[in-house]
């Protein structure tokens, strides 16, 4: 594979122990260029290392890692990715312009400056010491640090995490403008409405496999977590039995059905003729992947 | 890995530690020393002698300060920021060992400076030459220890053990008090010290001897050692990272 036309990101069956835990367990995803991808899951689900492991700061013990075809360090040193680590990075005694001109230096075709302070809505900060920002204008530093190479990858490990309502909605519009750009980016969450909100594809991490991969509509579908209910009188059991139906609960005289396949459970009660008082509920990824996990562990 | 040099040289300049122990207190020891008759001797050659040890203390605290300042950025996370950039390990590794070596410059030259402008030091100038030479070279290996140090410890141990180290090293040497008065025990102890051997080649340049054979064999030998140790430290690191 040439690294024209090689997937941005590519791990094959990688594994990763730390003693006795699997940190990462046999996983393998590809991610083509250009795709927003959420990397989802709780804590020790794995998130971290894998990102570890694809941007070569740690060896997998099993399986392989590449970045455009290219061995991680090698992706790293061609300046073809850049990273956000979940936290540090940040030096005392510098000022932002010294820290991120210092970082464009090591990168061959970096972005200008204006264009990379802009980006991370920070030129009010250029001139303030690194080491007396706040959280949020801190984590804008550590992202404009990530992307003043220009690099083709971008990798961001939980941005979000440490910041308030606010400063996580002027981080992503920022995010938005790279996307645009045909940037690859790669980022962990586990604040799911961020996956769904700003990913193409979700891919749910669980005791570091793959538990589900693709939008975040096809994520829930997989958890079978649309909720249809209807209003029955008399005898319900059949209802179970419909097309996309994986769970039913009767409760308050409401028949509530976990449905795989929304539409064809509601065709399929139509037909019955038992719509009565018909609701249909997506579930949210939270409750998705709630499921998702409960089912691994099953 | 000149952007790196430069970016860290610009840190250390703003770092108080740094300006203090390694260019403010050998200038004002120095000045102190030579000026209120604490020195042995003949005026004039105890600021030439004083004028060494206060340029080697200096030149020992910025190596040192050096090596502390990698704990310091271990911990912050910003090794493997670096990690994360184009620069290879061994780029970073060598514009760390670059930043020491110009790290110590203003020490020596803030003390030699002094001893010319303020003690009136005159040295034909094969000697200023040689003594500059030596005393910036003869830092490698407490740049190698502090290195070591900042490898294998923490940010706050690290730094606490290359003031303890280096506050040591330059009272033991005999930097602050001539090992000549010393109790003989403690100056059979002094004269193995690396800091000993270290200024010891710039003392007998500047008073015309040539340096001792046993200096250079000991300093080399204590070159050894803390290379291992600064390698030994970094292997260490490196697993954690």
């Amino acid at each position: 594979m040439t690294t024209k036309t090689a997937d941005a990101v590519s791990l094959t069956s990688a594994t990763k122990r730390f003693g006795p835990v699997r940190a990462v367990d046999g996983l393998t995803l590809a991610i083509p260029r250009g795709q927003t991808v959420a990397l989802l899951g709780p804590n020790g689900a794995g998130k971290s290392t894998t990102i570890a492991l694809l941007l070569g700061l740690l060896p997998p013990d099993s399986g392989r890692a590449a970045l455009f075809g290219l061995d991680p360090e090698q992706a790293v040193r061609q300046g073809l990715a850049g990273a956000m680590p979940q936290e540090g990075g940040l030096i005392p005694r510098v000022t932002v312009r010294e820290l991120l001109t210092f970082v464009s230096g090591t990168y061959a075709a970096p972005l200008p400056l204006d264009r990379v302070l802009a980006l991370a809505r920070i030129e009010d900060l250029r001139d303030r010491r690194v080491d007396r920002l706040s959280g949020g204008q801190a984590q804008r530093v550590r992202f404009a640090m990530a992307v003043c190479g220009d690099p083709d990858l971008i990798v961001l490990d939980e941005p979000t995490a440490a910041l308030d309502v606010t400063a996580r909605r002027e981080f992503w519009s920022g995010m938005r403008g790279l996307a645009g750009q045909g940037m690859t980016i790669l980022f962990s969450t586990h604040y799911l409405d961020e996956a769904d909100e700003h990913a193409d594809r979700v891919v749910v991490l669980g005791h570091g496999r793959v538990i589900a991969d693709g939008t975040s509509a096809e994520v829930k579908r997989a958890a079978a977590l649309t909720t249809v209910s209807v209003t029955a009188d008399g005898e319900s059991a059949w209802l179970a039995t419909l097309p996309g139906v994986r769970h039913m609960e009767i409760r308050g005289g409401r028949v509530h059905l976990r449905s795989g396949d929304s539409d064809a459970t509601v065709m399929a009660l139509a037909r019955a003729g038992a719509v009565r008082d018909l609701e249909v509920v997506p579930a949210g990824l939270e409750d998705a992947f709630v499921a998702l996990t409960a089912k691994e562990n099953a | 890995m000149w952007g790196y040099v430069r970016l860290e040289l610009t840190r250390s300049m703003r770092d108080g530690g740094y300006v203090i122990f390694a260019i403010v207190m050998p200038v004002v020891m120095y000045l102190v020393f030579t000026n209120l008759g604490l020195a042995p001797g003949d005026r004039h050659d105890a600021a030439i002698y004083t004028m060494v040890s206060m340029a080697a203390y200096g030149a020992l605290g910025g190596a040192f300060n050096n090596g502390s300042g990698i704990a310091e950025d271990r911990a912050a996370g910003w090794l493997r920021q670096l990690r994360l950039t184009p620069l290879t390990p061994a780029q970073v590794v060598a514009g760390k060992v670059v930043t020491g070596a110009v790290a110590v410059v203003p020490s020596i030259a803030a003390v030699l400076l002094a001893g010319v402008l303020v003690n009136h030091v005159t040295l034909p100038p094969q000697r200023w030459l040689a003594i500059v030479a030596l005393l910036w070279a003869g830092t490698v290996p407490f740049s190698l220890l502090g290195l070591g140090n900042g490898y294998r410890l923490s940010g706050q141990s690290a730094a606490m053990a290359n003031i303890a180290t280096m506050l040591t090293l330059s009272i033991l040497g005999g930097l602050w008090v001539p090992v000549e008065n010393f109790p003989s025990w403690l100056r059979a102890i002094a004269e193995w010290t690396p800091s000993n051997s270290y200024a010891g080649l710039s003392w007998r340049i500047a008073f015309g001897d040539v340096p001792s054979l046993r200096q250079v064999v000991l300093l080399s030998a204590w070159l050894l050692v803390f290379g291992v140790y600064a390698v030994y430290g970094y292997r260490r690191a490196g697993r954690r990272a």
